[in-house]
């Protein structure tokens, strides 16, 4: 059967189709929607599926599970990656019984702000092998395959994606279930395989791995899907010398101008980008001159080929990132690849849109700055901080506030420009810190949102209470990982209100963590708010604020329902003053015209957060009562 | 064969599932299909633009001079789609401005009309006009703008009316009857205008 699927609802089909047990994951932009669409058919699979609390705690459960001898995922962007590398090393190198995938989704074009880290490294450094999708189809194939490779060899293995495979959605055929036996969870003691006690165990582990390496490389090189995929292919054309070599999701756009042009040129694909399949790469060489090796991020596979050529002791002509034919930076569009082509057969291929139309419309184009939703209860917090900090007589840009991953780092943007920082999950708080012990006299606060302090802001909070820092920490608690789209964490009140977990409450981790200085605040109260933050801001320790309000748009699907707000058009002066302090995109303005004077308008789409009653300074701003 | 369709719009307009309708659409019919999505920040008004590809194609992404048809929402939005346009495409311009915040103070900062239209032209796409919230309105939906504009489209690129009726109603839980009128609205519109 076809079915229309994103590689990430593809890889959730190969999930599905390859008998995991146990999958588990933390939402990341461009990995989250594995997890997201595999959550609501848990029971019917009768398999364990999570949001785990962060990734290496979600890799540590997953390597469990394989080790029990079943099969199991984890899910994470490349940046989780980062913070499951410490457990992800460990296991490397003891290796699994059960099979275990760690799909990690790279971002270049960076569609979620974030370094454009290519994951890639990581295989090599752990010595654990990694398949790199080209296309939907092989999201599906590849975790059946991985699984295969995965037990086959006893270890675990990287299934890497990237923005144009996961986010894309494609034709694929499905429904070709793997038949399993049913598997009794179980786990043999083996210290020497399970434990890290000595050099010597050590270092025969490392050999393990290396020996597993090899044996996906001699295993696997020549390996074909079900549906008919090569995993690494080469293709020879009579009578070129000019060759491709390309891994990844630029596929899709090189077989694009392959049929567009109709080039002549050999080519090579691997599917397998660690190790690299090296043989194939020398009869590659051995019959090109000139090769343009297409690759997204950073040129690992370049530089292997360059080694092989060197080896082979030919003289190849390589292009790539090393002579700057293509650029380190971002996703590789069909242009991109069009140009490199062009470099590599030195004619011009096509020309495209006229240029000066182009930097004409640029220059009209309108920027649409980002913002809170309507409604969102950040808005509400960074609005009492900025005016705490005015009554506390501070002048905005002295106050440093750390912000952190999340919805929550809106509060940059305008209107507030309150946070000055972003950096990694949790890091506000032990950036913070180093403000503080660098000498910064004036109060330093650090924002943060829930999910991200369950994450990692839990141990850097720790640390500002046992070395006493002067510090004010805003934990913006709206319940949920709204940025990804709305994951459960710990503290998420679910929306059908049926769940097997047990919350967990911020508050109390932060009285267990030892801060004596805790309030919390509703950030509609905005006076109220206000007057706790100035507190907060004074108290001479480690101060924590916890701003709790539910998410708006998840508020709104739970049918919460508040006041909504009018503006009473006589007694508006137009002045705008509630739209350029709270940049509501609620709020519409009118500008005079022959019938009538400015004034703003508050649409339907309207919360009843209630914060713009606050800023009106002729309290033009009601409450509908009644529908009036 | 292949078709390319390029859409843009702000968050909220409807645009994504635009696209999905137009790609499923595809899968009917048995063909490749490829559709790609940029959400961004569209839950906080941002833009959004989709890209739906049938037919015998490999990439996702539209090549530069290639789409068949471009839709566009907001009117701002479709100066970033100047370059796909395939020369004698067509671009599908719907009469709508959405202001951001920053903007909506100053109205006169928003490029006019007219000259969005004329890079268009440079561009030596064929216009159709269309104010899709008015019909959308007319039908008794106003939020089914992205329904009459799928009806526009639906006309240029000769689809089969019938099927990518049941489409909607395999896409579109609520109102079924006011969206399968406003997207016959959008259809005869764009047919009138062929006349």
């Amino acid at each position: 059967m076809r079915k229309l699927l994103t590689g990430n609802e593809a890889v959730a089909e190969g999930v599905i189709e390859s008998g995991v047990e146990v999958v588990t994951g933390y939402p990341g932009t461009p990995s989250t929607e594995v997890v997201l669409t595999l959550l609501p058919q848990e029971k019917e699979l009768g398999i364990h599926i999570e949001w785990s609390v962060n990734e290496k705690v979600a890799f540590e459960i997953a390597a469990g599970a394989a080790w029990a001898g079943k099969r199991a995922l984890v899910t994470m962007k490349m940046s989780g990656v980062n913070v499951a590398a410490d457990s992800l090393a460990s296991i490397a190198y003891s290796g699994c019984t059960g099979g275990l995938v760690v799909f990690v989704a790279d971002d270049p074009g960076v569609s979620a702000g974030m370094p454009e880290e290519d994951s890639r490294y990581y295989a090599k450094s752990m010595v654990v092998p990694m398949l790199d999708l080209a296309s939907q189809q092989e999201c599906l194939d590849y975790v059946k395959f991985a699984f295969e490779i995965s037990e086959k060899i006893g270890g675990p293995i990287f299934l890497r994606s990237t923005t144009d495979i996961s986010h894309v959605a494609s034709d694929v055929e499905i429904g070709k279930k793997l038949k399993l036996e049913k598997r009794e969870a179980h786990f043999e003691r083996d210290i020497a395989k399970y434990t890290k006690a000595g050099a010597a165990w050590c270092m025969a582990q490392h050999q393990d791995a290396l020996n597993r390496l090899a044996e996906a490389s001699k295993i696997y090189d020549s390996y074909i899907t079900e549906s008919g995929i090569k995993v690494n292919e080469t293709h020879f054309e009579d009578g070129s010398k000019l060759g491709v070599i390309y891994a990844g999701a630029v596929e899709g756009n090189f077989k694009e101008a392959f049929k567009k042009y109709n080039l002549k040129l050999s080519w090579l694909k691997i599917g397998m980008v660690h190790p690299l399949p090296e043989e194939r790469i020398k009869k590659f060489l051995e019959k090109v001159d000139r090769v343009l090796v297409l690759e997204e991020l950073d040129p690992l596979i370049e530089a292997e080929v360059i080694r092989i050529a060197y080896i082979l002791n030919k003289k190849v002509e390589i292009l790539g990132k090393f002579d700057k034919t293509l650029s380190l930076i971002g996703n590789y569009s069909f242009k991109k690849i069009k140009n490199a082509l062009e470099v590599l057969l030195k004619t011009k291929l096509e020309s495209g849109q006229n240029s000066n139309i182009l930097e004409k419309a640029k220059k009209l184009e309108v920027k649409r700055p980002t913002s809170f939703c309507i409604g969102c209860p950040h808005r509400g917090t960074y609005f009492a901080l900025n005016k705490a900090i005015k009554n506390l007589k501070y002048k905005k840009d002295e106050i440093i506030i750390t912000g952190d991953i999340g919805c929550t780092i809106l509060g940059m943007s305008k209107p507030f420009e309150s946070c000055w920082t972003e950096v990694a999950m949790g890091a506000s708080i032990g950036l913070a810190q180093g403000f503080k012990w660098a000498g910064i006299k004036k109060p330093v606060i650090a924002t943060i949102g829930d999910s991200t302090f369950f994450h990692a802001g839990i141990p850097p909070l720790i640390n500002a209470v046992y070395q006493k820092v002067h510090l004010t920490v805003i934990i913006l608690d709206n319940g949920w990982t709204a940025m990804t789209g709305f994951e459960e964490n710990p503290g998420t009140i679910n929306l059908n209100g049926v769940t097997n977990t047990k919350r967990v409450d911020v508050v109390e981790i932060c009285q267990g963590c030892g801060i004596e200085d805790i309030q919390i605040i509703d950030p509609y109260q905005s006076e109220k708010a206000t007057d706790a933050i100035m507190k907060a801001i004074e108290y001479p320790g480690v101060s924590v604020i916890v701003s709790r309000r539910e998410c708006a748009l998840q508020a709104k699907r739970k049918k919460v329902k508040f006041p909504q707000r009018k503006v009473n058009i006589d007694k508006c002066t137009g002045c705008r003053i509630c739209l350029s302090s709270l940049a509501c995109p609620a709020m519409v303005f009118h500008p005079k015209d022959a019938n009538s004077k400015a004034y703003m308008e508050i649409t339907s789409a309207c919360f009843g957060c209630g914060l713009c009653e606050f800023t009106c300074p002729t309290g033009a701003i009601e409450v509908i009562k009644d529908g009036k | 064969m292949e078709n390319n369709f390029y859409l843009i719009g702000v968050g909220g307009q409807g645009v994504i599932r635009l696209g999905q309708i137009i790609a499923d659409y595809g899968l009917e019919k048995d063909e490749k299909v490829k559709f790609f999505k940029e959400v961004g920040m569209a839950q906080r008004g941002g833009p959004v633009h989709c890209e739906i590809r049938i037919g015998d194609v490999y990439g996702s992404r539209i090549p530069p001079l290639s789409s068949d048809i471009i839709v566009v929402m907001e009117l701002s939005e479709g100066l970033k789609s100047l370059e796909f346009i395939k020369p004698g495409g067509t671009v599908i311009l719907n009469r709508k401005r959405i202001y951001p915040i920053d903007m909506m103070t100053h109205p006169e900062k928003y490029p006019q009309d007219e000259e969005i239209i004329r890079l268009f032209k440079e561009v030596k796409a064929k216009i159709i006009w269309i104010d899709a919230g008015k019909i959308a309105r007319e039908a008794g939906l106003p939020i089914a703008e992205n329904i009459v504009l799928l009806g526009a489209l639906s006309f240029i690129s000769s689809f089969d009316k019938e099927s990518m009726i049941n489409m909607l109603k395999k896409h579109i839980p609520r109102e079924l009857d006011k969206n399968i009128a406003a997207f016959r609205e959008g259809y005869k519109t764009a047919e009138g205008m062929d006349k």
